[in-house]
Parts: C-alpha cells; structure tokens; sequence
C-alpha cells in the first residue's frame, strides 16, 4: 500500500498521518501530480497495480470504512473484498478492456484547471500573493467545477469549510450535473 | 529580468530568470534544461534520447531566450502563464493523457513522504500495489 495526500498542507496530512502508526509510505503531492497521471477526481480513491507495473483495476472511489455510508451509499466492504481476493489468488474483477472503459480520461479544461490550481499552490508556498492564489483557485474552479480534487480540495486553502455550506451547495450543483466523476462505482448500493 | 518559477510537468519547481517582453515569457536556453531537461540544440529541442525538429528556430529563439509558449507548442504540452506574477506551469495535454492512461501501464512518480523523503512509486516494483489518494480535506 502507498498512499499519496492528495494536499497542499503538509501540517494537516501528518496530523492525520500520525494519528496512529503505520507502516506504509505516505507520499505529499501539493501539486496533484498523481491525480493527473492516474485519473483521480475524489478521495479517497484507490488503483491496483500489479507485479508487472500494470494498471489493473481504475482508479475509484473506495471510502476505507462505512462511516460516510449514509452520504455515499458505498458498501466498503464490496471493495475490501474484491482486494483480498485479487492479492490473496490474483483473481481481478475486471478484465482490460474495462479497465479502459472505467478510466477518467481528462479533458482540455481539467487539465489547465490542474496547472492554474498549481500556480496557486505555488504562490501559496512563496506566501506573498494572496490575491494571486485567489485568482488561480477561482479559474480552476471555473475551468473544472465537478472535480472534488479542485472544487472540495480548493475550499480549506480559500478559508472555506470543506464540510460547510459552500460544499453542500457544491453537492448540489454535482448532483444535478449528474454527479460527473468516477464511473466504476464500487460498492455503490443505490445503483 | 525577474526571478519568476517554472513548474514542469512532473511537480517539479525551478526558480529561474523570467524575461517579459509584450506578454512573451522567455528563459535561456539553460534555465530551460535546469526547469524542464528539454534544450534547444543543432538538431532541435531535446531531452534525454528525444529530438523534436524546430521547423522556425525564430519563432522559438531569440539570443539564447527561448519563448516558453513556442516550447509548449512544440513538445504537446499545456502552458498556463501568469507573466505579471511570473509563475509558468507546464503540463499533459488532455489526449496524451488519455493516450497513456489506455496503454494501462502505471506511470511512475516521484514525492516527498511525510518524513520530507523522496519515494518513488517504482521503488515498489515487481509486487502488487495499492495505490492510496487521500487527502486531509
């Protein structure tokens, strides 16, 4: 297991990442490096990989237990399951081809949304241009705004509560788009 | 000249010397190489093994200040220029993405752990791996 924080706080993710001991490498990616390499939208979210360094299970939305059931209608244990088998027998649940198909391809606008989000950060690191952090989370946000990575993700660095009124609204307009995002769906029980 | 940054595709941050001439972004051949490993040479802009044929060389070079959006042009990458901010971020284009995502073989990365040590994904090789986004928000 690697984890990578998709996050550009360090102090918050080893908060998190001491809260108990653990044994696997967690990574810091401020700029979402990964996210754009492996199509990741949301967290947490979670890519088998094999021996042979090739993807064989998309990145999906895979919560590690049922405490946000309620709100996100995922069994955790569908995905926990599917996991041990593949490790346990190297038996998958998806054959290449719809690897593809269940992959996040970006389009354009996600794609600049990413680079203005790391100007952002960037700035954010000199600590100087607050004005100008501001302008660069607003345009991803403009540029890409069903993508939790910049939407949700972008709400703590603006001072926004992440779990407050700003994020329902967010739900919201995601919801009536048709809830854009990963399309793997594992584990979802209202589908 | 400015101090400006330059981010390049794989996260990595360069403090270089940005020039700004009517809305153009410039660096020298060097700072090129140092932020992004790619140089304007005889045979065309490389990096590593990799040539890309330069058809204008005007067009992208001007007294050893390459033009960062030509560049951009040339190698298939996105650009987002803040040139009053001087901050440049370079990245994949959406269809090469999608390119490499359906070849599904698992690209590798390079970031600090918590303990501020460079890890590589690849450090991993030849066993299974699950591959864990999380994020404290």
């Amino acid at each position: 297991m690697i984890a990578v924080a998709l996050d550009a706080d360090e102090a918050a993710v080893r908060e998190w990442a001491t809260k108990e001991p653990m044994s696997m490498p967690i990574l810091i990616d401020k700029y979402h490096i990964v996210a754009d390499l492996y199509g990741i939208v949301n967290v947490p979210a979670a890519v088998w990989v094999d021996e042979d360094s090739k993807i064989v299970r998309p990145a999906d939305s895979i919560p590690g237990s049922d405490m946000f059931r309620s709100f996100t209608n995922v069994d955790s244990e569908v995905h926990h399951n599917l996991l041990r088998k593949w490790v346990r027998t190297g038996e998958r649940d998806l054959d290449d081809q719809q690897v593809r198909e269940f992959q996040v391809s970006p389009n354009q606008d996600l794609q600049l949304a990413r680079l203005h989000r790391r100007i952002a950060i960037a700035l954010r690191e000199q600590g100087s241009d607050a004005a100008g952090v501001t302008v660069h989370l607003a345009r991803a946000e403009e540029l890409a705004p069903f993508d939790w990575t910049i939407r949700r993700g972008n709400m703590p660095l603006a001072g926004v509560d992440p779990f407050g009124d700003e994020f329902f609204k967010f739900v919201g307009q995601w919801s009536q788009a048709g809830r854009p995002g990963f399309k793997l769906g594992t584990g979802r029980t209202d589908i | 000249m400015t101090v400006g940054q330059i981010i390049n595709i794989d996260g990595q941050v360069s403090a270089v010397e940005l020039s700004e001439q009517s809305g153009k972004v410039s660096v020298s051949n060097s700072a090129l190489e140092q932020a992004t490993g790619w140089s304007l040479k005889p045979e065309g802009l490389c990096r590593d093994q990799v040539c890309v044929p330069v058809l204008n060389v005007a067009a992208l070079s001007k007294a050893d200040q390459v033009d960062l959006s030509e560049f951009a042009r040339l190698v298939q990458q996105n650009i987002v220029i803040d040139a009053q901010r001087k901050v440049v971020a370079l990245g994949e284009q959406a269809q090469i993405r999608g390119t490499e995502m359906a070849t599904l073989e698992a690209p590798d990365f390079t970031l600090p752990d918590i303990h501020g040590r460079q890890v590589s994904f690849s450090d991993y090789n030849r066993r299974k791996r699950l591959l864990l986004a999380w994020s404290s928000w």
